[in-house]
C-alpha cells in the first residue's frame, strides 16, 4: 500500500481575496474561511489571525493544531471524525509545510489546553512556534462546560479540522514541490535478516466520558483492545488528538500527521531493522483494562514475531504504570524494549520521576520535566484570553501560590509550569529536550 | 572580591593527627594547609578564614560542634563556604556534610564538599548538598580542589552551572529539563538507543532507575471495634466552595473539614477539584471517592469504634514528593493530637 504526501512548503500566508497557493506564499480569503468556521452552529463568535515565527504573540488557551492537507481522492481528512469512514494511508494527499491551523479558545480554558509563544524565550518550549500559524480564535455556545475543568472543547476543534481541509484544498490540484513516499508492503513479504521491529503507541484514553479521548478513525481509544495498525494511516489523518491530559504532554493532530518516530523509522527501514508497523495501545485508568491492554500488545508483538520494540507515552501520571508495565512484559517476553516518555520530577526536580518504575525499563529517552517552573515576560499581543492560565485550571497555572503569586501578573508577564506549554515535550519525537541531574 | 571560608579537620587544619582528633571547633584566619592551595586556584574568592574541628570531637558532639561553628561563623562575612576535600575518611566526610547543611540552612550561603563515593558522608548528604565526586586519598588532593574552584568561581560570577555530570559531583536526584546542544531530537535517539540494544552495545538510559524508597508497612490494628479511624483522601474532594483553595494539579495545600453528624457526603454539598481523572462519578456521589456512607454503617455495626469527625484532603497529581511528604507530616501531626489510632488513605 503506496502513500504519497506532496509538499507545499509555505514561506508566507496573507490575506486576500482568494484562497490560493502560488510559490510558497498561502492567500487565505478570511471571510469564507470563517464561512468555514461557521458552518457549525456552535460557533458563536470566531476570528482568524496570521502569527509568523518571532512574533510578539501569545496564544492562550490552545486546544488543538492540524496540518492544512487535501486528500486527491476526495476522501475526508478525518474520516470519521469531519465525515464518512475512508480508507487513510492509501493514494496521494497534499500538505501545507511549515504551517498549522492552531484552535484558540477566546474565552475559556481548561485543565487539557496549552500556550504558545510565538517569539522571545518562550518560543522554544513548543514545536508550534516555529511554523506560519492560522489561529483560529473562537467562542462556543457549549455553556454546559464553560466552567468545567475538563472540556471535550468539540466545536472548536472540528471547527479547525474544518479550516485545515479548507486550506489545504487550495493545492489539491497543484504539482507538489517535493514528495514524501512511504510503503508497508504485507508482512509476510518482509522477511528479512534484520531484526523485526514495531512501535507501540500508548495514546490518551483515560476519560470514561465520551468526547475527551484521542480517536482512532473517529473511535474512543478508551473502547479499543489494542490493535496493528499502519503507520500510513497514522500520517493520513487516522488519529485525532484527545481533550485530555496537561498538554506538554498531549500529542496534537498536527503531530499524529508528522510523527517524526514513524519517519524514523521508516528511514531505517530495510537498513538497520525492518519495520513492521504500529500497534496502537491506550492508556486507560481501570487495571483490568490496563493488565488487558498489555496482554494484547505482548501476545500480538509475540505472533508478528516482533524482536525489539519501541514504546511511547501520551501522559504521565497514571499512564506511566501502562508504559512501565508495556515495557516490562515486552522485556518479559524477551522483546527487547526502549521507551520514550516525559517525566514528572516537581519544580524542584526531586520527585520520583515516573509514578511505577522497574529496573527492567533500563532504556529510557526522556523529553522533559511537566513541573519545570517557567517564567516569561509579556507579549506584546495576545490572542485569546490570558485569564484562562489563573481562572479555568490550566494545567501549569494557577490562581495564586503562597510564595510565587498568580500565574499571571498584572503587568502580563506569566510564571507557570511547563504543563501549561502547548504539547511541548515532543514524545512524537520531535523534542531536544531531555533530563539532567543538577 | 569575593569571600570564602573553609572547614578542615585536625588534620588538615594543621593541628595534628588521631591524638588531636577530640580538638574543639576554632577559627584562623585565611587559609591553611589545603586551603592555601584552594585560594590559589579560586580566581574570583579570597580565603578569609578557616575553621578546623577534630573528626572525633564533631562525630561524638554533632549538634554542639555545630552549634559552636555556627558562633564562630555569627560575625563573619563570606560569599560561599567550602569543606574538605574528605576523600574516603569516613568521620571527617560526615562532618563536611554536617557543617555544610548547617551552613547552608543558617546563612543562606552556597555550599561545596568533595568525598570519594565510597565516603558515608555522600549517602547521607547528598541530597541536599552538592558534593563533588572526590579521589579516595590525599593523592587527588590538587585535582579535587580544582573542581570545587572551578564550580564555586562559576557561582560567584553567575556563569551557568553545568549538569551533575559535567561539573563532576554526585548524582543527588534532582532531575531539571535542558536542551541538548546538539538538537539530536528525541526520534533519532530512541531509534539510535534500540539498535544499541538490539546488537548488546552499550547505551545510556535518559531515566537511570533511582533506588526505590520503601515505606514500611505499618502493623495490624490490634482491635477494630474499639480504634478511633479518620479517613484521607488524595482525590480532591473538598466542599463546594474549596475553602482553602486546593490547586487541582500540583497541590501544596490540604484541607481539613467536618462530618460531624453526616450519614453521607452529599452531592452538591462536596466535590472533587482533581483535575486528573473524570470526576463525573465522584461529583455525582463524593462516598465513592471518601467511603463516609459506608465507615458510618461500620461505625453503627460496630466494626469500628469511632469515625473521626473530620476528613483531610488534597489532590495527587503531579504534587512533589517534598510537598506530599511535608503535607503528610502536618496531617499525621494533627491525627496524632486527636488520638487517632488508623486511618484509611483512599487515592483515585
Amino acid at each position: 500500500m503506496k502513500f504519497r504526501i506532496g509538499n507545499f512548503i509555505v514561506q508566507e500566508i496573507r490575506f486576500g481575496t482568494n484562497l490560493s497557493y502560488h510559490k510558497g506564499l498561502l492567500t487565505i480569503d478570511k471571510s469564507k474561511a470563517l464561512d468555514i468556521v461557521y458552518e457549525d452552529e456552535h460557533i458563536t463568535q470566531a476570528d482568524i489571525f496570521l502569527v509568523r515565527p518571532g512574533d510578539d504573540v501569545r496564544l492562550v488557551p490552545v486546544k488543538d493544531a492540524f496540518e492544512p492537507r487535501i486528500k486527491l481522492d476526495g476522501t475526508p481528512l478525518f474520516p470519521g471524525v469531519t465525515g464518512h469512514l475512508a480508507q487513510c494511508g492509501r493514494g496521494n494527499t497534499h500538505a501545507l509545510k511549515g504551517c498549522s491551523v492552531v484552535v484558540v479558545g477566546q474565552q475559556w480554558g481548561g485543565y487539557q489546553d496549552g500556550l504558545i509563544d510565538m517569539g522571545g524565550e518562550g518560543a522554544k518550549y513548543t514545536y508550534f512556534s516555529q511554523l506560519h500559524n492560522i489561529a483560529l480564535v473562537a467562542d462556543t455556545d457549549e455553556t454546559f462546560e464553560h466552567k468545567a475543568l475538563q472540556k471535550k472543547n468539540r466545536a472548536l476543534r472540528r471547527a479547525g479540522m474544518r479550516l485545515a481541509e479548507y486550506i489545504g484544498s487550495s493545492v489539491k490540484s497543484m504539482a507538489p514541490e517535493e514528495l514524501e513516499e512511504y510503503e508497508m508492503v504485507c508482512v509476510p513479504d518482509r522477511i528479512t535478516s534484520l531484526p523485526n521491529i514495531a512501535l507501540v503507541l500508548q495514546v490518551q484514553s483515560q476519560m470514561e466520558e465520551p468526547g475527551y479521548n484521542t480517536l482512532c478513525y473517529g473511535w474512543d481509544c478508551n473502547h479499543i483492545v489494542p490493535t496493528l495498525i499502519n503507520p500510513n494511516e497514522i500520517l493520513d489523518g487516522a488519529m485525532v488528538s484527545g481533550s485530555f491530559m496537561p498538554s506538554s504532554s498531549k500529542w496534537s493532530t498536527y503531530d499524529f500527521q508528522n510523527f517524526p518516530l514513524i519517519k524514523r523509522l521508516y528511514n531505517e527501514h530495510g537498513k538497520t531493522l525492518n519495520f513492521i508497523g504500529v500497534i496502537l495501545s491506550n492508556l486507560n485508568v481501570a487495571s483490568e483494562q490496563k493488565e488487558r491492554s498489555v496482554l494484547f500488545v505482548v501476545n500480538m508483538a509475540k505472533t508478528l514475531g516482533i524482536e525489539a520494540a519501541i514504546v511511547a507515552e501520551e501522559g504521565y501520571g497514571n499512564p506511566d504504570s501502562d508504559f512501565t508495565s508495556c515495557i516490562v512484559a515486552l522485556e518479559d517476553a524477551g522483546i527487547k524494549t526502549v521507551g520514550v516518555t516525559n517525566e514528572c520530577t516537581g519544580k524542584d526536580g526531586r520527585s520520583q520521576p515516573l509514578v511505577y518504575l522497574h529496573e527492567k525499563a533500563n532504556a529510557i529517552v526522556s523529553c522533559g520535566n511537566v513541573s519545570e517552573l517557567i517564567e516569561l515576560p509579556p507579549a506584546g499581543i495576545v490572542l485569546g484570553n490570558l485569564q484562562a492560565l489563573v481562572r479555568d485550571g490550566m494545567s501549569g497555572g494557577w490562581s495564586d501560590d503562597e510564595l510565587l503569586g498568580p500565574s499571571v501578573r498584572p503587568d502580563g508577564s506569566i510564571i507557570m509550569e511547563n504543563n501549561a506549554m502547548f504539547c511541548g515535550d515532543q514524545v512524537v519525537g520531535w523534542s531536544t529536550k531531555t533530563i539532567k541531574e543538577f | 572580591m569575593k569571600k570564602a571560608i573553609v572547614y578542615l579537620n585536625q588534620f588538615f587544619g594543621q593541628i595534628g593527627g588521631e591524638s588531636s582528633a577530640d580538638h574543639l571547633p576554632e577559627i584562623k584566619e585565611g587559609g591553611v594547609g589545603p586551603a592555601l592551595e584552594l585560594d590559589r586556584q579560586l580566581q574570583h574568592a579570597q580565603i578569609t578564614h578557616t575553621v578546623v574541628c577534630g573528626d572525633n570531637y564533631i562525630s561524638e558532639n554533632k549538634e554542639d560542634a555545630v552549634t559552636q561553628i555556627l558562633k564562630l561563623l555569627s560575625d563573619k562575612e563570606f560569599d560561599i563556604f567550602i569543606s574538605g576535600p574528605a576523600f574516603k575518611a569516613g568521620r571527617y566526610g560526615l562532618a563536611c556534610g554536617a557543617v555544610n547543611k548547617a551552613v547552608h540552612d543558617t546563612f543562606s550561603v552556597p555550599v561545596l564538599t568533595s568525598m570519594h563515593t565510597e565516603n558515608p558522608g555522600v549517602d547521607m548528604y547528598k541530597q541536599d548538598l552538592i558534593i563533588f565526586s572526590g579521589g579516595e586519598s590525599v593523592m587527588s588532593m590538587v585535582e579535587d580542589l580544582r573542581k570545587l574552584a572551578a564550580y564555586a568561581d562559576k557561582i560567584l560570577t553567575d556563569q551557568p552551572l553545568g549538569t551533575a555530570e559535567e561539573e563532576g559531583y554526585h548524582v543527588r536526584g534532582n532531575r531539571h529539563q535542558i536542551w541538548r546542544e546538539d538538537k539530536v531530537c528525541a526520534a533519532d535517539r530512541v531509534v539510535d538507543m534500540l539498535l544499541k540494544k538490539i546488537h548488546d552495545q552499550p547505551f545510556e538510559s535518559e531515566l537511570p532507575i533511582p533506588e526505590m524508597d520503601r515505606v514500611p508497612i505499618a502493623p495490624p490494628v490490634s482491635d477494630l471495634t474499639t480504634a478511633r479511624i479518620a479517613v484521607l483522601t488524595s482525590g480532591g474532594v473538598v466542599p463546594v466552595n474549596n475553602p482553602d483553595h486546593i490547586q487541582s494539579a500540583s497541590a501544596t495545600r490540604w484541607g481539613k473539614y467536618s462530618i460531624e453528624g453526616m450519614q453521607r457526603l452529599e452531592a452538591g454539598v462536596f466535590k472533587t477539584i482533581h483535575g486528573g481523572y473524570d470526576p463525573t462519578a465522584i461529583n455525582a456521589d463524593p462516598n465513592r471517592c471518601l467511603p463516609i456512607d459506608a465507615l458510618r454503617a461500620y461505625e453503627t455495626e460496630g466494626k469500628i469504634g469511632h469515625l473521626y469527625d473530620f476528613f483531610y484532603s488534597t489532590v495527587g497529581t503531579g504534587v512533589t514528593q517534598s510537598d506530599a511528604g511535608r503535607m503528610g507530616r502536618e496531617i499525621v501531626a494533627d491525627l496524632l493530637s486527636a488520638g487517632i489510632d488508623a486511618v484509611i488513605m483512599t487515592s483515585t
